[in-house]
Parts: structure tokens; C-alpha cells; sequence
């Protein structure tokens, strides 16, 4: 995030895109409510009327995929009708140019044909957007998880440069972080390309400085990303450690992984729970929750924070940072850690923006009844970056980058008719490993369900609650039907929740050329009835997804 | 302070004024405390306790400062003669509606009521008259208590699920003493539009509105509890939570029996939670937990293991698929549910251990 949480609930406008905000990130939605209350306008972009649009201005409910038109799109329409921050893109920006030409032909009009938004409305929004000083965009993983991700990125970009939306309070480019240390897991380096603090590996200087640092000999060769290991699962990679990640249900194209992990020769896991790929193990390490454990999190708005052990872990079970010391120790590195506060140290000492953060300045912090510092926090008494690029654009001039559109890899055909979409719900989290273990989302969700427009299920003889098979190319689950208008006609949308109806069955590999993210939020799919129904309302109770809505 | 300031007095403190300013507001910038029960900072101030109400020189009545204007040149008095004995008079009205030497709700939840009638010493001989106030005794859900004996109707509750969490799903139903915390048409939580955010349990200034699981195993008093303020490990917002701990419990290991919110306006949360940031901590001590290192045997079967012997296993693993394949054979998968420490070793690991940048976690899907 560019812009603090609390600084959400004085933006004017907010444009919410690719983000279920109040079930995947409800203290950030709560914010959203606040200002919207206060008068604030929120567009929400979605394929799916997700509960945000309960108290949207405007639902922009494009076609899945359709994201560089509609955003192409928009940005015609700021250039087109003057509301170009001149000066911003003069003094601020370069390359902007390239995306004036780029966008030249992404009219309202031909866009509407690819995203099912009327050219009108696009107008409004991007005049409103263009023109209120205190405007934010807010994403997630319904822009990232595309194989045309990091283009999606861009056009937003784009809009943010060209508007002159950054550097100020409420004003900026959001990505919403999905994990509690998604930030903080990339910080500190757990990354093929980058040291701690995004410092390139195949630096020189930056390798000898890492040389220096940990007395070893490093690779300058990038490795690989996490969706490059998957496809090479069993071919070029032949052994594994795993540190909290349950991959066999997490990961897209699940069939084609299980196959391959039979070609690893050693798997090591440490999780708390048992999963999925504990299955395939050679070696399960118990390790600690975070109740259990020391450390920090770093959370979406680059806050630093500390984690702190409230009980101790049940029977052998360790914290990982100590498995990961005593295993160091098991293969003859010098590693005598005694506390996370000492990990955390070593790596500030290594890295510009952390420089100033400790774990005894957090404390003070916290003694203080406050919380955090966020990064870049280059000394000791620097106060820490509340919004980024307030003093001018990071990188010097910020970069356009001109995009066009490229297709979802697999769209509907006449064999799979349909268009599925994969996302979270409130009231559970990721693998579900944790939340299926508790009473209230058990009670709230207890089991995997699809969402179907009511045209497709007529179309396939279903009736809601119905038992129901997902197919696509790679796999196939059965859950229970949801016929709904949240969805649009010709689309489906299924939780990843649940363990006995894995959506990474269903879900496609193919990844983004830059980051190798995987088109979890796009493919062709078709659904077929299995048999009689249930009592929806007993099995989702009070839930706001339901059979109702609004008619058409 | 400039010329053009705009100011006022409280109890002899010179405030200074800013836009939107109540005179709560603005005592407590002056560090002067007045007592509240009804206000909340998220919330649209009502005046519906009465508990705030102070002295402004010049009107007539006592005024509610959360919901009364500062204006310019204001004398405000928060203690006098007068305002303790509205004081007085008006928590012993509560109390012969309550029981006030409770001093916990159910679960152990602190009782504000209690603690400023005995603070400022109002009487409790005056009887009781209890209300006809009634709870929804078929709820279901499994999070939320409501305890009608020791709801003042404040409104606190229904509030923040309009204001703040924006789902409606409980309001005040009924007249009068019988005026109560509901559901529309009574329906459990579960089958309401709750979210089962916690926030009225978070803001309930009496203990009325509870958590259900600390009542059932009857938790000790929150004052007797260990709290330690931590970060959520679910979502990226990094909610603070403060982890309720009785260290006794579990043989020693301790438990965490609730989960409450840092106070308003401290953390970026801003004493606002979710369902699983709030509720979610059953897993913590959930009898699937893993407890022993295990190893696969020659059956193929995984068997407990020492943490010698695990540890061992692994480091001739890897070792062996690294002679035999090279090292960038292998792979390192971190995790972004991990700590950034923790994060910082796998990859260390990976590099320095092995001389590979195959690292990298689930934040690429």
C-alpha cells in the first residue's frame, strides 16, 4: 500500500477492483464503510456482486478477465476529455507518451464488448475518479491472478500517474496483502530474485556484501519462482523443504502436482497441523502457531509488528525459527540464534529500509499503547514512512507502461461453457487448516459450494442446493449449487477453502510471463448435476450469498 | 497560540477549539475525565446514558458533553455539587435495574456500570426494580452471549453493527423496560446477517454482550487474566489483538480462553476485529495438533521420531539430493503465515546452507 489504513476513511472516492474487501480484508471494509457514511463514493469492479456493492455508488460487474479494457478504457477517457495531471506527468512521470498511443483505440465503445460495462457509466467513473483529489484504488488478487497479472498492475498504474493520485494522504495504489506476512515474508528475502530489502541477487555488489555478511560463497543466478518449482516438480526438482505452506492443496493444477511429487526423492515439512502434503513427507517437523511464538509481522501498510508468545506449544512442538536453527546446525552452519530479536537485528543490519526497526524499539512502542513502525525506517530515531512517495516518486520519475490486452490463457468453449472464478470467504482462510477447527465458521460455512446465475443452472437442470460436479480440463470436485445472481450469466465462482473439494483441482498453472503467478481467477469450466438438493438455509445460515436477489 | 485561536475552559483549562469539537472532546485533550457509558469514539455521539452530563455557565440544564458543541469562550465545570449529584442519583437509578455488585458480565467481561457507581459512591440501597428485559434464549450461535440482566439499553451494540460493521444485524426491540437487544424477528445470529465480528461484545460497556466460550468455561475475571497484546495471524491488515491468557490452564502451558481488541484509536484496527481475528484461537490448543517429529518408515508409513533423528534425516535428505542432482535440485518454500525472521532463516538457509535462490512462498499465487 502506498497509503495507510487510517487514511482510508477520509478518501473521497475509492476504487475497489479485484478485492471481496469485506470478507477477505474486514477491518480494511470497516474503514471503507466509514467513508462511505461520511459521503465518500465507492465503485467496486467485480465480476461478482460481493457485499461491497451493497453500498456502492456504482458496480462495475466487468467479464472475467477484462481488466486491461476497462482500464485501457478509462484512461482514454481521462486523456480524452483533459483531466491529464499536466503537471504531475510533466514533472513526475515519463514515458507517458507510450500510453497515450497505447490507449488510443480503447474507446468506451469497444470496450464494451469485451467488459460488459455501458460506455456511459465508464465515462462517469473515470471522470469521477480523475477528478477528485482524494481518490485511492484498491486491489487484491483479482488483479494479480491473472496470466496478464502484472499488465493489469500496470493500467492501474497508469491511472494513479496520469491523475497525479500519489504521494498524498488517502490518495494512492493500494494492494491489499492476502497473508498476514505476505510483506513481511518478502522482506526478509524469501524471494528467487531478491536479498532481504528487495536487493537484487544478481547484484555483484550486493552479492559480496551478502558473501561478507554470512561468510559463504552465493549463486549470482536468480532462482525460481514458486510456480516455476510446481511445473518442475519431480523433473529438475528433487527435493524439497516446506515451512508452513500447504502446497498440495494451495497450489494450481493439484492433480498434475500430486503426480509429480512422486518424482521428489526428499520432502520435509513443518506445519502445525497435519495437511495435504504431509501425505507425500519424508520428514514432518512439528512447529508452534503464532500464540506460541516471538517475532513479527509485517502487514499490508509495511507496518512492523510485533508478534509476542502467549502460551507455550503442545508436547515436542517447536517454534520454526528454531527448527530452522537446529536443522542449520544438523548440516554444520554456525548458527547460534538465541532469540528472534537477534534474527531480526541481523537482518536490519543488512538492509537500508529496516535499518531503524528493532525489536526493543517496537516494544517501547507498544509500552507507548501504539503499534509498529512502517518501512523505510532508515535510522534509529526515524519515525517511519506513513505514505510512500511524499517527497517525489521513489525510482525518480515514475515509469507508464503501456499495455494491451491479451486474452484469459482458456476461455468458455462448447466442451467447458462456463467461466469459474476462485476466491476466499469471511469466514475461512486459505488451506482452512485453522478455521474448519472452528465452531463458528464451521457452523457459518460448513461445506465447499459453487455459485451459479440462475439462466446456467435452468440451462443444466439445477436446483438450488443440488449436488453438483465442477469439471475442467485438469480435474473435477463436487460441491453443493448456490443459484445466485452475485454471479453474471456464464460465470461461476467456488471458495478454496475445503479440502474434500479442492479448487486448485480445477484451476490453471498457466502463469503470468513476469511474476509466475497462476490464473487462479480465470478458466473454462462446466457443471453437471450429481443429484437431489439440500436445505441451503440450514447448511449456509444468515448467509448474504444466498438464493435470493435482486430479479432481472 | 495564535491570535485568531478559537478557545474554551474546561474546569479552568484553557482548550483549544477544533472543527467538529463536543466538549468531551475537547476535555479529554485536556486531560479532564468524564465519566461515559454510551459513547464510543466510532460511533455517532447519542446522549442517551445521561452519565456525561456537565455544567456550562450560562445554561440552564446540565449538558451531555459527547453530544453537546464546543463553541468559542465556553466555560464548562465537569465536577461540582451539582454534577455529582446527578451523578449519584442517576447510577443508583441503574443500579436498582441491576446488580451492581457484579462487577464482571458473564465470562468475566468488566462492568463499567459497576465500577463508576462504586467510584463515585452512588447509593445502592434503593431498592430493586428489575426491568422485563429478555434475551433471545434459542440463539444458537456459537460466540456471542447476551446477558439481558445487565444491559443498560445504550445501544452501544446496535450502533456499531449500522455504524461501524454496516450489517444490521441486531437492534433495540420493545418498549420501555422492556426495551431489549434483538434480532429482527427474534432469529438466531447465525441465521441473521451477523458477522460475527465481536464488535458488540467489544463495546458493550457493561458485559451484557459477551463472549459465549469464556462464559461456559467460566473464565476468570479479564483484570485476572494475562493479556498480551500481539498481531493477528490471519489477513494482511495486521489487526492488533490482545490474547487473554490464564496461565494456569492447560497443565501449565497456559490458554488463551478470549481475544479483545487494543482501546480505540491506538492501532490501526482501531479496536475493531473480525470473526477470525476475534474468535478463531479454538485451533491454538486443538487436539489435531502435531506434537512429535515424524518420519516416514521403509513401510512408507510416518512414524514419531526423535528430534535428533528428524533433524538428521533431513540434513542427509537434502544432502543427498544435492550430490546427486546439483543444488539447484532443490527447493525452499517459505511462508508468508511465518514470522519475518523466521522468513529470513529459510531463505538464509537456502543460500548460505546450500548455495541456491530456489526460495520463495505462496505470496506468487
Amino acid at each position: 500500500m502506498t497509503n495507510s489504513i487510517q487514511e482510508i476513511r477520509d478518501a473521497d472516492f475509492l476504487l475497489v477492483i479485484g478485492s471481496n474487501t469485506s470478507e477477505a480484508h474486514p477491518i480494511i471494509a470497516m474503514e471503507m464503510k466509514r467513508a462511505v457514511h461520511r459521503g465518500a463514493t465507492l465503485v467496486v469492479v467485480d465480476p461478482r456482486a460481493v457485499w461491497m456493492t451493497t453500498i456502492s455508488e456504482h458496480h462495475l460487474q466487468i467479464k472475467p478477465g477484462s481488466d486491461v479494457w476497462l482500464l485501457n478504457a478509462m484512461a482514454h477517457v481521462i486523456i480524452s476529455e483533459g483531466l491529464v495531471a499536466d503537471e504531475f506527468v510533466t514533472q513526475q512521470t515519463e514515458n507517458f507518451e507510450s500510453v497515450k498511443a497505447a490507449v488510443k483505440d480503447y474507446t468506451p465503445e469497444a470496450a464494451e464488448a469485451f467488459t460488459g460495462i455501458a460506455p456511459d457509466l465508464l465515462r462517469k467513473v473515470a471522470r469521477q475518479y480523475a477528478s477528485t483529489p482524494k481518490a485511492g484504488i484498491y486491489y487484491t488478487l483479482g488483479i494479480t491472478e491473472h496470466s496478464h497479472g502484472t499488465d493489469n498492475v500496470y493500467a492501474l498504474a497508469n491511472l494513479v500517474l496520469m491523475t497525479g493520485h500519489l504521494g498524498q494522504p488517502s490518495s494512492g495504489m493500494n494492494p491489499l496483502r492476502g497473508q498476514n506476512n505476505v510483506q513481511g515474508a518478502n522482506d526478509a528475502g524469501a524471494t528467487p530474485v531478491f536479498y532481504p530489502g528487495y536487493q537484487m541477487v544478481d547484484d555483484p555488489k550486493v552479492q559480496r556484501h551478502f558473501e561478507e555478511a554470512w561468510d559463504c560463497e552465493l549463486d549470482p543466478e536468480p532462482g525460481l519462482n514458486l510456480n516455476e518449482m510446481m511445473q518442475t516438480m519431480g523433473e529438475s526438482i528433487k527435493g524439497i523443504f516446506v515451512m508452513g505452506e500447504d502446497i498440495v492443496l494451495s497450489e494450481p493444477n493439484a492433480h498434475h502436482l500430486e503426480a509429480a511429487l512422486a518424482g521428489v526423492e526428499f520432502i520435509a515439512i513443518q506445519e502445525p497441523f497435519p495437511n495435504e502434503t504431509m501425505r507425500f513427507a519424508n520428514v514432518v517437523f512439528p512447529s508452534a502457531v503464532f500464540a506460541e511464538k516471538d517475532g513479527v509481522f509485517t502487514n499490508s501498510e509495511r507496518r512492523v509488528q510485533l508478534v509476542r508468545q502467549a502460551v507455550a506449544p503442545p508436547g515436542e512442538a517447536r517454534q520454526d525459527w528454531r527448527i530452522l536453527s537446529d536443522l542449520a546446525k544438523a548440516v554444520g552452519l554456525d548458527w547460534n540464534y538465541e532469540s528472534p530479536a537477534e534474527i531480526y537485528a541481523e537482518m536490519a543490519a543488512l538492509t537500508p529500509q529496516f535499518k531503524g526497526i528493532s525489536h526493543e524499539r517496537l516494544g517501547e512502542i507498544q509500552a507507548d499503547g501504539m503499534t509498529g513502525i512502517q518501512w523505510p525506517c532508515p535510522t534509529s530515531d526515524h519515525p517511519g514512512t506513513v505514505y510512500l512517495h511524499g517527497d517525489g516518486i521513489m525510482r525518480g520519475k515514475g515509469l507508464f507502461q503501456a499495455v494491451t490486452y491479451r486474452p484469459p490463457m482458456e476461455v468458455p468453449d462448447k466442451d467447458y461453457g462456463l467461466f469459474l472464478s476462485t476466491g476466499r470467504t469471511l469466514y475461512h482462510y486459505n488451506a482452512a487448516t485453522q478455521t474448519r477447527r472452528e465452531s463458528g465458521p464451521v457452523a457459518k460455512q460448513p461445506e465447499a459450494f459453487v455459485e451459479i446465475h440462475p439462466r446456467d443452472a435452468k440451462e443444466r437442470n439445477i436446483q438450488p442446493g443440488d449436488q453438483v460436479r465442477i469439471s475442467t480440463r485438469r480435474g473435477h470436485i463436487d460441491v453443493i449449487a448456490i443459484v445466485s445472481r452475485q454471479v453474471r450469466p456464464g460465470c461461476i465462482w467456488t471458495p478454496l477453502h475445503f479440502a474434500e473439494a479442492r479448487a486448485n483441482l480445477l484451476t490453471n498453472d498457466e502463469g503470468d510471463p513476469v511474476t509466475g503467478t497462476a490464473e487462479f481467477k480465470v478458466c473454462a469450466a462446466e457443471v453437471t448435476r450429481l443429484g437431489e438438493g439440500k436445505d441451503l438455509a440450514s447448511i449456509f445460515r444468515g448467509n448474504y450469498y444466498s438464493t435470493a436477489g435482486p430479479s432481472q | 497560540m495564535s491570535p485568531t485561536t478559537q478557545t474554551l475552559l474546561v474546569d479552568g483549562h484553557v482548550v483549544e477549539l477544533r472543527p467538529g469539537d463536543t466538549i468531551l472532546n475537547a476535555a479529554n485533550r485536556a486531560d479532564v475525565s468524564i465519566p461515559t457509558l454510551c459513547h464510543d469514539p466510532r460511533l455517532k455521539p447519542v446522549g442517551a446514558c445521561r452519565t456525561c452530563l456537565i455544567e456550562v455557565e450560562g445554561a440552564r440544564r446540565l449538558l451531555p458533553a459527547c453530544a453537546t458543541p464546543a463553541t468559542e469562550g465556553m466555560k464548562v465545570n465537569t465536577e461540582s455539587e451539582r454534577v455529582d449529584r446527578h451523578r449519584k442519583t442517576l447510577l443508583a437509578l441503574y443500579l436498582t435495574d441491576h446488580d451492581g455488585t457484579q462487577e464482571h458480565g458473564q465470562g468475566g467481561a468488566p462492568n463499567q456500570l459497576a465500577s463508576m457507581a462504586r467510584e463515585v459512591g452512588a447509593p445502592t440501597d434503593w431498592g430493586q426494580l428489575p426491568s422485563k428485559r429478555r434475551g433471545s434464549i434459542k440463539d444458537d450461535n456459537p460466540y456471542i452471549l447476551f446477558d439481558p440482566d445487565q444491559c443498560i439499553a445504550c445501544a452501544r451494540c446496535t450502533r456499531y453493527c449500522d455504524e461501524v460493521e454496516s450489517v444490521t444485524a441486531i437492534t433495540l426491540a420493545g418498549r420501555g423496560s422492556e426495551t431489549t437487544i434483538s434480532t429482527a424477528d427474534g432469529i438466531s445470529l447465525l441465521d441473521s446477517t451477523c458477522e460475527m465480528c465481536g464488535g458488540c461484545i467489544d463495546t458493550c460497556p457493561t458485559g451484557a454482550m459477551t463472549e459465549r466460550k469464556a462464559a461456559e468455561v467460566q473464565a476468570p475475571p479479564e483484570s485476572d487474566l494475562t493479556k498480551v497484546r500481539s498481531t493477528c495471524n490471519f489477513c494482511g491488515v495486521g489487526c492488533q489483538l490482545d490474547l487473554n491468557v490464564d496461565p494456569a490452564a492447560n497443565d501449565g502451558r497456559g490458554l488463551v480462553v478470549k481475544v479483545t481488541s487494543p482501546p480505540v484509536g491506538t492501532t490501526s484496527n482501531d479496536g475493531n476485529l473480525c470473526v477470525k481475528g476475534r474468535f478463531a484461537y479454538e485451533f491454538i490448543n486443538h487436539e489435531d495438533r502435531l506434537t512429535t517429529p515424524l518420519i516416514r518408515d521403509a513401510d512408507g508409513v510416518l512414524q514419531p521420531a526423535s528430534w535428533e533423528a528428524a533433524l538428521a534425516a533431513t540434513s542427509q535428505g537434502l544432502a543427498g539430493v544435492m550430490e546427486r542432482h546439483g543444488k539447484n535440485a532443490l527447493a525452499f518454500i517459505s511462508s508468508s503465515r511465518c514470522t519475518v525472521e523466521e522468513n529470513y532463516l529459510v531463505q538464509k538457509l537456502a543460500r548460505q546452507g546450500y548455495g541456491t535462490n530456489n526460495v520463495h512462498q505462496c505470496s506468487a499465487t
